[in-house]
């Protein structure tokens, strides 16, 4: 029998494969096609201050081994979270631990839906989301080492929950970024947010997403997410949740092997909702075909 | 979140694939859980799952258009790589589908129902009829459907044999039945509740006679589309609420396929 768990942030997963944001809602909306108790967790949909219609359509089309999206933070907003969402969450979810991501424009932002959060039951800690290429200083902190510093120092200071930052693959050195995160007191990260992309229409000669341009995700940015989780991880000794690309348990293991302790499914539960209880599956018996007992003899375990 | 319906993932296998017009084939899959609950206006996603994690890469929304026993039949028109793709599938062959998905047209009382189709937009209504029936809504049915030309043309003794409804044809060149656009055959007198499925452009046309007669009019519209399921809130149509006039975003996969027309900020 192999021993999926993982203990991270001072608790543990059951296993290590989470529904990535903005690809599962609130949990629910996917609760009669899969068993989301089972997986190891989820993280919601980006909540915001205040609610969110989104950009204009068209916000989502088929790129090559992937798609490209500029949903624009579209939520329900703080209030609405904490009376609609988080409720189903604490009341359906018993092994799954959930991770709440939150976006912002000002430090302020964050720390008010932070503050505004961390008395609720129901949940285990927050993905910050400084990486969201798709609203205009979406990326502001990401991008910007003083900014992010001040950020992680004044989210530090509000909770004692565990605060994973979620980063963005747009910079030269990812791995200055995530030191950044570690001193100054962020307990995780999240590795990778999507990449900037764009589409155009030839017939129409226009942009075929409605803000011009998007974040691309799917299998075409997994040797890319692979490669800068690997690289985070070298570099900091935080547990990394790999995300990008991720459809099966040989995907999850690549981002487990490059230093993921926890990984993340997002577009391919697009193509099939089964993708993230299947990744379960398999790395059960990826594990057993190996002769491993306990995945977290694997993190980090890449050979080069 | 509160489904009427409970959603259904499930590799069903073509039961019979035809050729049914120019790029036009008609599908039937055998599923079971999805066809006892589908109803005119409902999607399925079709694609792949985790044989198709290259290109064609997402599942793509199509109109189920017809519930025959434990089978739901699909209208594919071939218009691009994910289209062509199903349109290729053959007996024995499978594909995962997810659904019914969306809302579905609401007949209410009405006693005559104008039903306008576009292309594939004819979906819903190839079982409309017999569903409304099933249930006691007995309105007396007008089905307007319009082509480019009898090439692309859904076979009218199939329409017959599936909906029990003789289609009024239009086609833009005339050569086959009517010649005009599909909107030109509308006629609203006597008409209590107008239905349309089809192009944007066709269904903008469609609303605004319907709006100005004052005849309640129901449409369901198309857009890109991933999750079916309201996670990836792709899907944004412009909506207004027509009570306080306050300007939003729905989506297309749980808000709609169809909606009202005074809710489209068209």
């Amino acid at each position: 029998m192999v021993d999926l768990a993982q203990t991270v942030f001072g608790v543990t997963f059951q296993n290590p494969v989470l529904l990535a944001s903005g690809t599962c809602g609130y949990g629910e909306e996917y609760a009669d096609i899969i068993d989301v108790d089972q997986l190891g967790g989820i993280v919601t949909k980006a909540v915001t201050l205040r609610p969110r219609v989104g950009n204009p359509p068209c916000r989502i089309s088929e790129t090559p081994a992937g798609m490209i999206n500029s949903i624009g933070l579209a939520n329900v907003g703080l209030e609405a979270f904490k009376r609609g969402k988080l409720p189903w969450l604490r009341e359906n979810l018993h092994r799954a631990q959930v991770l709440v991501n939150v976006a912002g424009w000002s430090v302020d932002d964050y720390v008010k839906v932070v503050g505004g959060l961390d008395d609720e039951h129901g949940f285990l800690g927050y993905e910050i989301n400084v990486s969201c290429p798709n609203v205009q200083g979406g990326t502001l902190f990401g991008t910007d080492k003083v900014a992010l510093a001040e950020l992680v120092r004044a989210l530090r200071a509000v909770t004692q929950r565990p605060l994973v930052i979620k980063l963005t693959p747009n910079v030269a050195d990812i791995g200055v970024f995530a030191q950044i995160c570690e001193e100054n007191g962020a307990d995780g990260l999240s590795s990778i947010n999507t990449f900037p992309g764009m589409l155009i229409d030839v017939e129409t000669r226009r942009p075929v997403i409605g803000s011009t341009t998007g974040g691309i995700s799917g299998p075409a940015i997994r040797p890319m997410g692979v490669y800068v989780t690997w690289k985070v991880a070298s570099r900091v000794k935080l547990p990394v949740i790999g995300i990008g690309g991720i459809c099966t348990a040989r995907d999850a293991m690549e981002y487990i092997l490059a230093g993921a302790a926890l990984v993340q499914i997002g577009t391919a539960m697009f193509v099939d909702p089964y993708s993230a209880p299947d990744t379960v599956q398999g790395l059960h018996e990826l594990c057993e075909r190996q002769g491993v007992g306990r995945l977290s003899e694997l993190v980090g375990a890449l050979e080069v | 979140m509160r489904r009427e319906q409970r959603i259904v993932r499930a590799w069903c296998e073509v039961q019979s694939a035809e050729r049914t017009a120019e790029r036009t084939h008609w599908l039937e899959f055998a599923a079971l859980e999805i066809a006892a609950q589908a109803a005119p206006g409902q999607f399925v996603m079709v694609g792949f799952g985790g044989r198709g994690w290259g290109s064609p890469f997402l599942p793509r929304p199509n109109s189920v258009a017809a519930v025959c026993g434990e089978r739901i039949g699909l209208l594919i028109r071939a218009f691009g790589e994910g289209s062509r793709r199903l349109a290729s599938l053959q007996p024995g062959d499978s594909a995962l589908l997810l659904g019914p998905l969306g809302s579905r047209y609401r007949l209410g009382d009405a006693r005559r129902i104008l039903c306008v189709a576009g292309g594939v937009g004819l979906a819903p209504f190839l079982f409309l009829r017999r569903w409304a029936q099933q249930r006691g809504c007995g309105g007396e049915i007008r089905l307007l459907y319009g082509e480019r030309d009898a090439r692309a043309v859904f076979d009218p003794s199939k329409i017959r044999e599936l909906c029990g409804l003789e289609a009024e044809i239009w086609t833009e060149d005339g050569s086959l039945g009517n010649r005009g656009r599909v909107t030109e055959g509308i006629d609203l007198d006597g008409v209590d509740l107008v239905l349309a499925c089809g192009p944007t452009p066709m269904l903008k046309l469609v609303r605004k006679q319907a709006l100005q007669a004052g005849v309640p009019c129901q449409l369901a519209v198309e857009e890109h589309m991933a999750c079916g399921v309201g996670t990836c809130i792709g899907c944004a149509i412009e909506t207004v609420d027509p009570d306080t006039g306050e300007q939003g975003y729905d989506l297309a996969c749980v808000d709609g396929p169809v909606f009202p027309a005074e809710r489209l900020r068209w």
